[in-house]
């Protein structure tokens, strides 16, 4: 018996802590991602000038509406699971799990910080270190879409078929503009390994300035978050759902199977917060935050124990997250919803060669000798 | 003959074409009021209704849950003529007559419901009631109930004397015979 | 014949036409409260005043008899200001009870102040002369003498109609009032007419009273079944329930209608309407009592009869012959009613109680079957088992009812008119619900149109009778009015 664990310690080590990696991490995602449905409604209330929801409450504390995603489950719990009479039983009980598993696999390739070291062991804060981390990222996203196809397509209603159509032609046209946005960055990190890309954002650039994403790519940051925000069938491409003309694809759900449509929608949310920070914002990168300690470009010193800088990268990354989930919340309360084919008109003819553009340009730079 | 207005609608210029500058002005908005209200949460012009109330203004034109008038006597001020029944815009006032024996009167309502849940205030029963015998003016304000039969004011409900309005009324067509039935008891 | 103009219309008008009525052929309408197409002319009210060029004073139009050359003028200013004061007159001591009056809506003063008057009173309320409120003359009349205007038409009728003369004009001048006659009462069996005649609230019908504002009543024209008169009414209705019936002129038949044809309209939703079946005197779902009944009928088959009413439409008579014919193939079937008919009392009442004796004859001519004497006569010998019929037309055959005791199957609208021994019973539709075809004592047609529906579940009578004969494995086919009567010929 010792044997076997002595023999099997690497694998088995390295289970466990993936095990509790994904407990630990996902755990922190699914919580946020809970706080983000009242967040939603917190944050439009805000910016309407009203109050949002402040009921729900505990043995009479409320704490503002602390509860109300828990009023929300079990609500959610105790509706009537309807299943229409002509639906196909298979794919219409499938739809929602196929919208929430890719979701939450996403999840693996995140890195949320860069290592810490436990009882002298090296434990990457990232539970699947992918060398290809953003195809994994891209080629899951392509996913999302059979939970669309199979939703409107199994509950044999037209306006949710309707939806459904929309939601694929949609989401195949900025997938593709999605995965071109990246290509730049790719080209200037040399890598397509999230947590590679988060420690070449490490560096300065001309002495001062963090040398993330975003300043060596703006452009594509922005056409990478526009295309991001359809491709997660948000405000204001929320025409998949356009609750004033068709419901949408989950028209004939109820009870936790629309939960789940709508949970893994949220989860697609911090999904995006999440790539935008670690893609273009550093990801756990503090500015002038090294291994050793704070080093400020005036020469100025602060030296740092390791756990304290490892928490401080964790602290950074949440809080990219959480700023990033604010303004994605932000622009759904600002916009106005598009209209189907000026959403298909921004996709191939502004977004799609503006992506292609951006390539070229990075491309061009790249070789000038600079 | 259809009228048509012509629109002029101003055509996009290029910054505001590209909507970029309009987005990061519109999310300036929106941004704005977030972080106003989130720190201040007082300056918000809401109003956490039930527990909070704004004074209600109390002028003529103010219209409230509804009551019927009384007269000296106890008796409803209505002679279910059916005038408010007929000018209701809503349908919601139910009436059923009956006769008194000896009270010259003759007339009064032997059921008087109004089915809030229906009313949509228009005043138009106050307007039409030849006995001034129904008003709206109790200062209550006709909120919600959890269930149908709380939004149904009865006879008993809306019968209400509020003596700083000047009640009871000495207004209405039928107040002559009141009076004079009111006489001839006090004479017995 | 004299030739006139009425406002530069021209007019050739009969000898003795007065100026109202020929106005009204030219289509003028001049306003009255005493004139009464069918009361003798009184022109006390002075609303029908009219300008007749070259006469000294306005004129009444009721009592002025057209005459050659005349030039009338009915729109004048000076015929406008004379309606306006005659109205401001009658209302000085008119009393303020329109909410509480019965009559607003359909009340002459309230009307021709609206298209005549719109002035504002001169008086004071509180000077108007005091006169007796409302108190009950009659089972179904209530007087308030401060109400009314003296137009006498309420005193007219009772002397020229029904030649009672219980009412009068008590008292004179500006102290005179409408009274009974001491030792009367005002129970003369047309005496609603009144409350109808009556162009204000003085008199008001104490069945209608409060019951309802005229308003809100709809109002479909139908026939009254109360006896083989036929007269036409008009049913006024509101959601479903009828409130009162009133006359609907004619030249044919009848000007007034009577107390009792009034009243008939109760028996639709009295406390003893039959809307389920009735087995042995418990009430039980139509469908099992159906059953029921159509298996005592297969029971007896060629030993049963069926007997038709002078009280059921056209229809429901034929619907009856087919039964006994398709269905039970009987030959004990009755269509054959005789009754001598002709006005009782003068005015409207007939001889003959049942609306349709006439009605049944062209049923009988079409369908056959043996006399109402030979069908009591096997009934009496006992050669009959079971009686399928309808419960007031137990009366005609009660003799032999009695003396052989069949099993009675009878069609009943109210129980109270189920007959007493009766085996089983089955609602049906009454024709104020459903539509029938009707022969008066004339041999005019009378078709009556349902103001108001059925109580749930209660169908006409040949829709039920069309499930009887299915129950017992017939189709009759009746899935139609039309298909009732095919092959019946109604002249």
């Amino acid at each position: 018996m010792t044997g076997f664990f002595e023999a099997n310690r690497e694998i088995l080590l390295f289970t466990g802590l993936t095990a509790v990696k994904i407990a630990v991490f996902l755990g922190a995602v699914m919580g946020f991602t809970a706080l983000l449905t009242l967040a939603e409604r917190k944050v439009s209330a805000l910016m309407q000038d009203r109050i949002g929801p402040n009921r729900a409450s505990v043995f009479g504390f409320a704490f503002n509406g602390l509860f109300q995603p828990a009023a929300d489950g079990i609500k959610m719990i105790l509706k009537e699971d309807f299943m229409p009479e002509r639906a196909e039983k298979l794919f219409f009980t499938l739809a929602p799990f196929f919208a929430l598993v890719p979701a939450l696999a996403l999840f693996a390739v995140m890195p949320f910080g860069d290592y810490v070291m436990v009882f002298g062991c090296r434990v990457q804060l990232q539970i699947a270190e992918l060398p290809l981390g953003l195809f994994f990222v891209l080629a899951l996203s392509g996913l999302a879409i059979y939970g669309v196809i199979l939703g409107g397509w199994a509950s044999k209603s037209n306006f949710a078929l309707l939806g459904a159509m929309r939601g694929a032609a949609q989401m195949v046209s900025c997938e593709v503009v999605l995965g071109l946005t990246l290509v730049g960055l790719m080209m200037i990190y040399g890598s397509a390994g999230l947590q590679n890309m988060v420690r070449s954002q490490g560096g300065l650039l001309f002495g001062f300035l963090p040398a993330w994403g975003v300043v060596y790519q703006p452009f594509a940051f922005i056409l990478f978050l526009t295309a991001a925000i359809a491709e997660n069938k948000r405000g204001p491409f929320d025409l998949v759902e356009g609750e004033s003309e068709i419901i949408g694809y989950f028209m004939e759900y109820s009870s936790m199977r629309f939960a789940a449509f709508m949970f893994a929608e949220f989860v697609e949310i911090v999904l995006v917060a999440m790539l935008a920070a670690t893609l273009f914002f550093g990801g756990w990168q503090v500015p002038y935050l090294y291994e050793t300690g704070f080093l400020f470009p005036g020469g100025a010193q602060l030296p740092l124990n390791h756990y304290l800088v490892s928490a401080m990268q964790v602290g950074a990354f949440a809080a990219k997250t959480v700023f990033f989930s604010w303004f994605l919340l932000t622009v759904r309360w600002t916009l106005p919803r598009f209209r189907f084919d000026q959403l298909m008109g921004l996709c191939w003819k502004a977004l799609l060669p503006l992506a292609l553009l951006n390539i070229l340009i990075t491309g061009a730079v790249m070789k000038l000798p600079l | 003959m259809i009228s048509v207005k012509k629109v002029d609608n101003k055509p996009l210029n290029l910054l505001e074409r590209v909507y970029l500058l309009e987005i990061a002005r519109g999310i300036a908005v929106t941004a704005g009021h977030f972080f106003r209200n989130l720190i201040n949460p007082e300056g918000m012009p809401t109003v956490q209704y039930p527990e909070q109330r704004i004074p209600l203004p109390g002028n003529a034109r103010l219209r409230t849950r509804h009551r019927l008038k009384i007269r000296a006597d106890g008796s409803p001020k209505c002679v279910a003529c059916f005038l408010c029944r007929t000018a209701c815009p809503a349908c919601c006032i139910h009436i059923e007559a009956a006769e008194y024996p000896e009270n010259t009167v003759e007339k009064y309502p032997a059921v008087f419901d109004i089915d809030l849940s229906r009313c949509v205030v228009c005043g138009m029963c106050v307007e039409a009631c030849p006995e001034d015998a129904i008003a709206m003016d109790t200062n209550e304000l006709p909120g919600g109930a959890l269930a149908r039969p709380d939004m149904m004011l009865t006879k008993e409900t809306l019968l209400r004397d509020i003596p700083s309005t000047g009640d009871p009324s000495v207004k209405g067509a039928s107040n002559r015979l009141a009076n004079e039935y009111l006489k001839t008891r006090g004479e017995q | 014949m004299p030739t006139l103009t009425i406002d530069g219309q021209t007019i050739e008008a009969a000898k003795g036409t007065t100026l109202l009525e020929a106005a009204q052929q030219l289509g003028i309408y001049i306003p009255r409260y005493c004139y009464h197409p069918n009361l003798s002319v009184s022109g006390n009210c002075r609303m029908c005043l009219v300008e007749v060029e070259k006469a000294p004073k306005l004129v009444t139009a009721c009592s002025t008899e057209a005459a050659q050359g005349m030039a009338v003028l009915t729109a004048s200013n000076k015929v406008k200001a004379a309606r306006r004061d005659v109205l401001e007159f009658l209302l000085i001591n008119h009393p303020l009870d329109c909410p509480i009056c019965d009559q607003a809506g359909e009340c002459g003063l309230q009307n021709y102040y609206m298209e005549y008057s719109l002035a504002k009173s001169r008086f004071n309320a509180a000077d108007k002369v005091r006169r007796p409120k409302r108190r009950a003359v009659g089972p179904y009349l209530a007087l308030d003498n401060e109400r009314c205007i003296l137009c006498t038409r309420c005193v007219r009728f009772c002397s020229e109609v029904t030649k009672t003369s219980e009412l009068e004009v008590m008292e004179r001048s500006d102290h005179s009032y409408i009274g009974l006659k001491e030792g009367t009462a005002l129970d003369n069996g047309y005496s609603l007419n009144i409350a109808d005649n009556c162009p204000v609230g003085a008199f008001t019908s104490r069945d209608f009273r409060f019951k309802q504002r005229v308003w809100f009543l709809k109002k479909t024209p139908t026939v009254c079944l109360g006896c083989a008169t036929g007269c036409l009414i008009e049913a006024q209705h509101n959601e479903n329930v009828i409130y009162r019936l009133t006359p609907r002129p004619n030249a044919e038949t009848n000007t007034w209608l009577c107390d009792y044809g009034r009243m008939t309209y109760k028996a639709v939703r009295a406390g003893d309407r039959l809307t389920k079946g009735v087995i042995k005197n418990g009430q039980i779902d139509l469908k099992p009592a159906l059953r029921e009944a159509a298996a005592r009928m297969d029971e007896a088959r060629r030993s049963a009869a069926v007997l038709g009413s002078p009280w059921l439409s056209v229809e429901d008579n034929a619907a009856l012959a087919r039964f006994a014919k398709d269905a039970l193939r009987t030959e004990n079937y009755c269509f054959d009613f005789n009754c001598g008919q002709g006005i009782k009392d003068g005015i409207l009442i007939n001889n003959d109680p049942a609306p349709n004796t006439s009605g049944v004859k062209p049923v009988k001519a079409a369908c056959g079957g043996i006399t109402l004497t030979e069908l009591s006569r096997r009934i009496a010998a006992g050669r009959i088992k079971a009686v399928l019929m309808e419960a007031r037309a137990a009366a005609l055959i009660k003799d032999a009812l009695k003396a052989a005791g069949p099993r009675l199957i009878v069609f009943a609208a109210n129980t109270g008119e189920i007959p007493a021994g009766a085996y089983a019973a089955l609602p049906y539709a009454s024709y104020f619900e459903t539509p029938g075809t009707f022969v008066n004592y004339q041999g005019l047609l009378r078709r009556t149109k349902p103001p108001v529906e059925a109580p749930e579940g209660v169908k006409p009578l040949w829709a039920v009778v069309n499930e009887l004969a299915s129950c017992s494995g017939t189709s009759l086919g009746l899935d139609s009015v039309e298909e009732t009567l095919k092959g019946i010929y109604i002249k």
